[in-house]
């Protein structure tokens, strides 16, 4: 399962639309968990490696993904060979994730491209890399055609989550 | 870097083509009269537990998590315009697992560039694809190690040098992958799987030398019918070569009206020997040609009688008597 927890407020019929391309990209059952508060010391932007750190504890299970939204910006990671642009961040393999709706101009026609930065981020959380393919979703978020493509996977990183969810669910 | 010799519980390890481990256990035990030091390994993704003589370590490719000074010769070399990957899927096949067992932190990070550089000319076939994706977990994990921060971050830290922020990926051509000191075949086939011999002087392969090209050309001009079809293929590409001469070089291949008896024969003893049994000379036809053979069964010759022939016989059952 994949709940997904609002750091700020969202258009309803946009969270719809987002779980259900979520859904469709996985097919595990998707939904909006509902509300949750940012830590307090965290000031936008926010450092999106002390936001995962600080969230507060939110019922979910063992095996389901927690995906934080918030329309806040992400600071730019600065790692060893540069700044990174971020526009989520995600536990490896682990849990929890975060995405944010800063940089889509218009987001209720756009919803397609916060669903494919959701994506990549759950996908992470999967255990997926980045990926070779410009139409994947797995695709570096900053490159200039990742704006271009549909919330869908390419063959191998489809088939690669399909066989994590079933060991994961088994 | 520290060796085997000072491991300690709870350092960390890599072990090849597995990914990161931990020293749980270091312990002597004496096994059919000789005492043996195991080291026990667990590997952290997934759980695994491994039992290792000390002294085989080494030679399993276990060696210790890279230092900063690892690191930062990675990046420099992700930085680099590195050479790109063979062509040939055999060589490459077999350098890129030599370099994930045995090849520590540089090794993956040259899997992991090679085979995207790779896939800028072409996608990568799906046993390459898990190859790529494998050396890239590898190295994601052991990069997050060494560097002490997330392997989210250890990913990116290398993702924005081979995919530049603002900047799409460049289309690769395949001039860029040739040159490297192997035959270029652009689908990576060797000339033993397409059945080409080097030594075959009548296959008439265009890597051929323009000496054997000419001594072809020679041997052509008096060949049977039977070169005739492959003479007509094999012109336009000597025609084509010939503009390559030496400005004042006069060519060495004489034309139909130059070749004498003499020449001709020495171009033949010079001609390679053309392999396999020499065509049937065909005989000569002085009168009409016969008419075609039917094919199939003759016709049976029909008897000769004078007798009428004997009225069909009825079929079915015969009328009951009345």
């Amino acid at each position: 399962m994949i709940r997904i927890f609002t750091l700020d407020e969202f258009d309803p019929a946009l969270l719809k639309q987002l779980t259900k391309s979520l859904y469709t990209a996985f097919g595990v059952g998707a939904e909006h968990s509902g509300p949750v508060t940012a830590p307090h010391g965290q000031q936008e932007p926010y450092d999106a490696n002390k936001l995962l750190e600080a969230m507060p504890k939110v019922s979910a299970l063992a095996d389901d993904k927690v995906l934080f939204l918030t329309s806040r910006k992400l600071a730019p990671r600065k790692l060893a060979s540069g700044e990174a642009p971020t526009f989520g961040l995600a536990r490896y393999s682990a849990q929890r994730a975060v995405v944010t709706s800063v940089g889509i101009k218009n987001l209720a026609d756009n919803i397609k491209l916060l669903a494919r930065y959701a994506m990549q981020e759950i996908g992470h959380t999967y255990g997926l890399h980045h990926c070779l393919d410009p139409r994947c979703a797995m695709y570096p978020q900053w490159t200039p055609s990742y704006v271009t493509g549909d919330s869908t996977f390419c063959t191998f990183c489809r088939d690669t989550v399909d066989a994590k969810i079933r060991t994961t669910k088994s | 870097m520290p060796d085997m010799n000072s491991l300690a519980v709870g350092d960390r390890l890599v072990y090849p083509n597995q990914g990161l481990c931990t020293v749980t256990e270091i312990k002597t035990e004496e096994i059919a009269g000789s005492k043996l030091t195991f080291v026990s390994l667990v590997i952290i993704e997934t759980g695994a537990k491994v039992k290792v003589p000390k002294e085989k370590l080494e030679k399993n490719g276990v060696r210790r998590v890279s230092t900063a000074d690892d690191v930062k010769k990675v990046i420099d070399y992700l930085k680099s315009d590195s050479e790109k990957a063979s062509l040939d899927w055999k060589k490459r096949a077999r350098d890129n697992t030599a370099r994930l067992s045995e090849g520590g932190l540089i090794g993956l990070a040259e899997v992991v560039k090679g085979l995207q550089v790779l896939s800028e000319l072409r996608p990568l076939p799906p046993k390459e694809r898990e190859q790529y994706n494998d050396a890239r977990h590898l190295f994601v994990e052991e990069l997050a190690a060494a560097m002490g921060v997330t392997p989210a971050d250890a990913e990116d830290a290398f993702d924005i040098l081979l995919f530049v922020p603002g900047k799409e990926r460049p289309k690769r051509s395949i001039e860029e992958f040739q040159g490297m000191g192997e035959d270029g075949d652009e689908l990576g086939m060797d000339g033993d799987l397409l059945g080409l011999d080097g030594d075959d002087g009548g296959g008439g392969s265009e890597e051929s030398s323009s000496d054997e090209e000419k001594s072809e050309d020679g041997e052509s001009e008096e060949g049977g019918d039977e070169d005739g079809d492959g003479e007509k293929k094999k012109k336009p590409a000597a025609a084509a070569k010939a503009p390559k001469l030496p400005k004042g070089a006069k060519p060495s291949v004489m034309n139909d009206l130059e070749v004498t008896a003499p020449a001709a024969t020495a171009l033949a003893e010079n001609a390679p020997k053309k392999r396999g049994r020499p065509p049937k000379p065909k005989p000569e036809l002085t009168g009409p040609p016969p008419p075609p053979k039917k094919r199939g069964r003759p016709p049976k010759p029909k008897p000769e009688t004078t007798e009428p022939p004997p009225p069909p016989k009825k079929r079915g059952r015969p009328p009951k008597p009345k």
